[in-house]
Parts: C-alpha cells; structure tokens; sequence
C-alpha cells in the first residue's frame, strides 16, 4: 500500500498537471507548483475522496505545501480512524 | 510638512463592535442626526434642528399617475388601481404614503379615480391635479376631491416665455384669481411653484407666497392653500452656503420662517436631471418640508423624480422604525412594473434585479461567512431578496457556493462549502479559458449544472429529477 506522502503527491501531480517527480515535500502549491485558486479547492476536494475524509475547509485552505498536506492529512485519517500506511 | 493636532489612540478590541445602534440590520442603517447645523442666511446663521425630524409628521406624497406618466406611454386602468393598491399596502397605516394626484381630464381619468377610491383605502389619499384655469374646478368638484394641485409657475423663463404674461403682477393677479376660484369651490388648492429653482425669489416667489398666505387667513383652516417648490429642471442644491434660487434650504427657509407657510403645507418635487433628486427630497425634509412627492422607481418626466422606495427607505432610516410601512410591497411593486412593461435598471437601487447581486468572488466570500459583510440590511427580510452572487470568471469557489446554497434554500449547517462544489467552480472556470466566454453565465445555465453535479440535493430540495 502507498504511503500518505506517495498519495499525496500523485493526488497533486494529477490535479496540477505535473509529473510525480516535478513535486517535493517542501514545495509551495501555489509558488513552486502554481496552483490557482480552483486547483487549491479540487486538490482538497481529491484529498478528501482519496483517503475518505473530511477536512475543515479553512485549516485545509491553509496548508501551503506538500509536505505540510502530508502531516495534515496523516493527522486527519487518525483523527477520524482511518488506516493509511506511514 | 503638515503637523498632527490631535493624536488618536488605538481602541484595542478583542470582539468586534459592528455599531449596531445604527447598523441594526434589521432595519435600514438610522440615520442619527445631531445638530444644530448652520445655514447663512441674508447674511445671518440660522440653526436648523435636524433631529425634530424624529418627531415631525414627514409624508412621502406621490405622483406616479401624474408626472410618472408624462414619461410613458398611458397606464390602463386596471394597472393604475393595481399601483394604488400596493401604493397603499407600502404606506400601512399611518399614511406615511399620504396622497397621490390623478389628472382628471379624461374619462379613463375620472374612471380610474372612481376605481381606486372604491377599494376604500384611507391612504393614499387621492387629489387632482389641474391647469390654472378656474373652469378646471368644476372637474374636481365633480370628482368630489378636497385638494388639488395647480400650475403656478413662477420662473421667468415660464412667466414670459411660456406662458406669454406681459408682467409678473399680471400673472400673480391670474394665479390668485384662480386661488380664489378654489376656495369658492370649497377645494384646498396646491400651488405648484413650477421652475422655483430658477426664479426670481425675492422679486415675485416670496411676494406671490405672501399673497397666497393672506388669502388664506381668511378661508377656513382646511382650505387653506399648499404649497408645491417644483425643481422642475434638477437645479435645486441641497449643501449649505449654495445661493437662492437653487438653494434648498433657503428656499425653504424663506417659505416657512418669512412667509409663514408651515411645515405641514410645504412639500417638495424633485427632477433627476443632475443626479441629486432623492437626497435633494430628503434635504427638504430635514429643513422643514413635510412632504416630499415621489414616483415610484422614480419614472417621470425626462430624468425621473425622487424615487418613492427611497423616500421609503430614508423615511425609516430617520424615524428608526418602520412605522406600520410593508416594504415588501416594493418588490411586488417592482415585479408587477417589470410584468407590464416597465423596465427597472438591474442595478437599481431596492429594485433592480441585481441590486444585492456581488459579482466579485472576494465579496461572495464575505458574504458566505457573514453576509452582513456585505448587504446593506436584511433585504430578505425587509424586501424578500436575500444578497446573490452572479457568476463570473471573478466569482470564484466562494461565489459558486453562495449560488448553490441560496439556489437549494440551505441554512445554517446545511450549507455546503466550497470543497464540495469544486465541480461546478471547475466548469464556471472552464466556461472562461476554455471555452473563451466572455459573459456571465446565466441562472438557467447553473441550475442544469446543479442538477448535475448535486443530484442529491435537487432530488431532496427541487422535488426529483
């Protein structure tokens, strides 16, 4: 089974249309991978259905990079038990 | 360098202070007044006590059959008792819509004031409105009206140039024949000092007023003659320290104080042509005009008179109450004209479709975490029009959610955010750099959309499929 980050970046490649190997743990969304502002909404939208959770929107919003989405949502699936590979 | 006279500590806040001993939100914003303010007069400041406004009998008189119809085609009679009938629903019952005229010359026009006065409303009271011709007076006899209005124009360009008098005591001595014409008549007349605002004040406006107010000491109370200032051509200036004759407050000033005409007999008509019409009405109010004549959305002759549902508005603004006055008989009003015929600008104020309608996503932002953000009071309540957001390329997952929310009827924790409408933002996007549109999309286009992409909520909030 994938781990969150491996997830999280084909989540993000998929949506932004990028390679998995264009996106780095420390990369900016919007910055380094120029997300617009409907990307940021579709790419928690693709999170949400890729792990079967739910986020606050706003604290969701916030996170500003890849890495900080991996923790985030890692925190989420424990939260709300669900299982995902570390 | 400029030097700072006064500093201003910084008030530190934990929780908001949204001022909402003025803001109520429930009601129009209050207009709270205080005083005194200062108009310089001959020379003299004179203090104006604004604040009795709150105490004062004010009225909204209207004139949509009258003026309201010189810009359009006729009405039918049916249409112009519908008006009437929700010109009386607005005004409730105190009468804040006091009166309203009807042209008496015609069949149509005698027929249609029949009709109205058979619906047996108290307000608005019904008057006429005549020439200045004392033959006029039997049409409003045999109307059985109290009052009418009659043409005083008292400008020289109307005195010489329309009206072909050879000098002003010539007209002066016509317009008081026909005065008295009225009170034989047992009618109270309504001069209408047409063009005031271009007049000679001091030479015939205030002599003519003198007269007309001797005349009427000696005829009973009832009778005793109004008086219309017409800013026929949108000249009138509402600030202080404007000259006479386009000088609101000295105008008024001069009727009330010198002339002696009170309060309760002056009223004030307003025209749009310099986009001053509706706070000019309100000036007049504020120093010492009782009534201010309106139309309703302001059609009227060229430019358009004071809009009646903003003399309606400001009226509660400076009451702070809405004194028995159902303004959700405007939106019905405004819906009825638009079903006849008469189009309302969209972004016209209380009226247009879109006057609550942000098209900028950071609006509608605002708007989806409070709305009183970003609507002006609760207009679902006062008008039956919640605030909306039309859908642009600017409209953003924020104005997308405000749509889906208002368009199923969500509240509260119902509401959807904009995570979940992602779909829908996608397409609103698309529709634009995709597809190169350069219009807004329209409520049609969405409501497909949303059935497609919330089958759910259609089927439990849009009644299946």
């Amino acid at each position: 089974m994938a781990t969150v980050a491996e997830r999280v970046i084909a989540v993000t490649a998929q949506v932004l249309k990028v390679t998995p190997e264009e996106v780095k743990a420390e990369h900016s969304f919007t910055t380094d991978l120029g997300a617009e502002s409907v990307q940021s909404i579709e790419l928690v939208a693709m999170f949400e259905e890729e792990f079967g959770i739910e986020m606050d929107e706003d604290a969701a919003l916030a996170v500003e990079t890849v890495g900080g989405a991996v923790e985030f949502i890692a925190n989420v699936c424990k939260e709300q038990g669900v299982d995902v590979e570390q | 360098m400029s030097k700072a006279v006064k500093r201003h500590p910084l008030v530190d806040a934990k929780r908001p202070n949204l001022l909402e001993d003025t803001f109520p939100y429930t009601l129009p914003p209050l207009i709270r007044l205080e005083g005194p303010a200062i108009e310089y007069i001959d020379g003299e400041p004179v203090e104006f006590d604004f604040s009795a406004v709150e105490d004062r009998d004010i009225v909204i008189t209207d004139t949509t059959f009258r003026d309201g119809q010189q810009s359009r085609p006729p009405y039918t009679i049916d249409q112009m008792v519908h008006i009437y009938d929700l010109l009386s629903r607005i005004s409730g019952p105190n009468g804040v819509v006091r009166q309203t005229e009807f042209f008496l010359y015609t069949k149509n026009d005698r027929e249609t004031l029949d009709k109205c006065r058979e619906l047996g409303h108290t307000y608005p009271e019904c008057t006429g409105w005549i020439r200045a011709v004392k033959g006029d007076f039997r049409l409003v006899k045999e109307a059985n009206l109290q009052e009418t209005g009659m043409l005083t124009s008292c400008s020289d360009y109307h005195i010489f140039h329309k009206l072909k008098f050879r000098s002003r005591k010539e007209c002066m001595d016509s317009y008081c024949e026909v005065v008295d014409a009225a009170f034989e008549a047992g009618v109270r007349p309504r001069c209408h000092l047409e063009d005031v605002t271009r007049a000679d004040i001091e030479g015939f406006v205030l002599p003519f007023v003198d007269r007309l107010m001797e005349m009427s000491r000696q005829v009973p109370d009832e009778l005793a003659a109004k008086v219309r200032l017409c800013d026929t051509m949108g000249f009138g200036i509402s600030y202080p320290g404007a000259q006479l004759p386009r000088s609101i407050p000295k105008l008024i000033y001069k009727l009330n104080q010198e002339c002696g005409v009170p309060s309760s007999r002056l009223e004030w008509h307003g025209h749009n042509d310099f986009h001053k019409v509706h706070v000019n009405g309100a000036t007049a109010w504020l120093y010492g005009c009782d009534a201010v004549n309106t139309t309703v959305f302001g059609f009227g002759e060229r430019t358009g008179n004071p809009p009646l549902e903003a003399a309606i508005f400001e009226y509660i603004a400076l009451k702070g109450d809405l004194c028995g006055i159902d303004t959700m008989g405007i939106t019905e009003l405004a819906n009825y004209m638009r079903s006849i015929g008469l189009p309302i600008p969209d972004n016209f104020p209380f009226a247009g479709r879109a006057f609550n309608t942000t098209r900028a996503g950071i609006h509608a932002g605002g708007l989806r975490q409070d709305e009183r953000i970003y609507n002006i009071f609760d207009t679902e309540k006062l008008l039956g029009r919640p605030p909306r957001v039309a859908i642009t390329d600017k409209s953003g997952a924020d104005g997308v959610a405000h749509w889906v929310n208002e368009f199923f009827g969500l509240k509260g924790d119902d509401r959807i955010n904009k995570i979940k409408v992602h779909k829908l933002a996608r397409w609103v996007i698309d529709q634009y750099d995709v597809e190169g549109r350069l219009t807004a999309i329209s409520d049609q286009e969405l409501e497909e959309k949303a059935k497609e992409f919330f089958p759910d909520l259609w089927q439990k909030h849009k009644g299946g499929p």
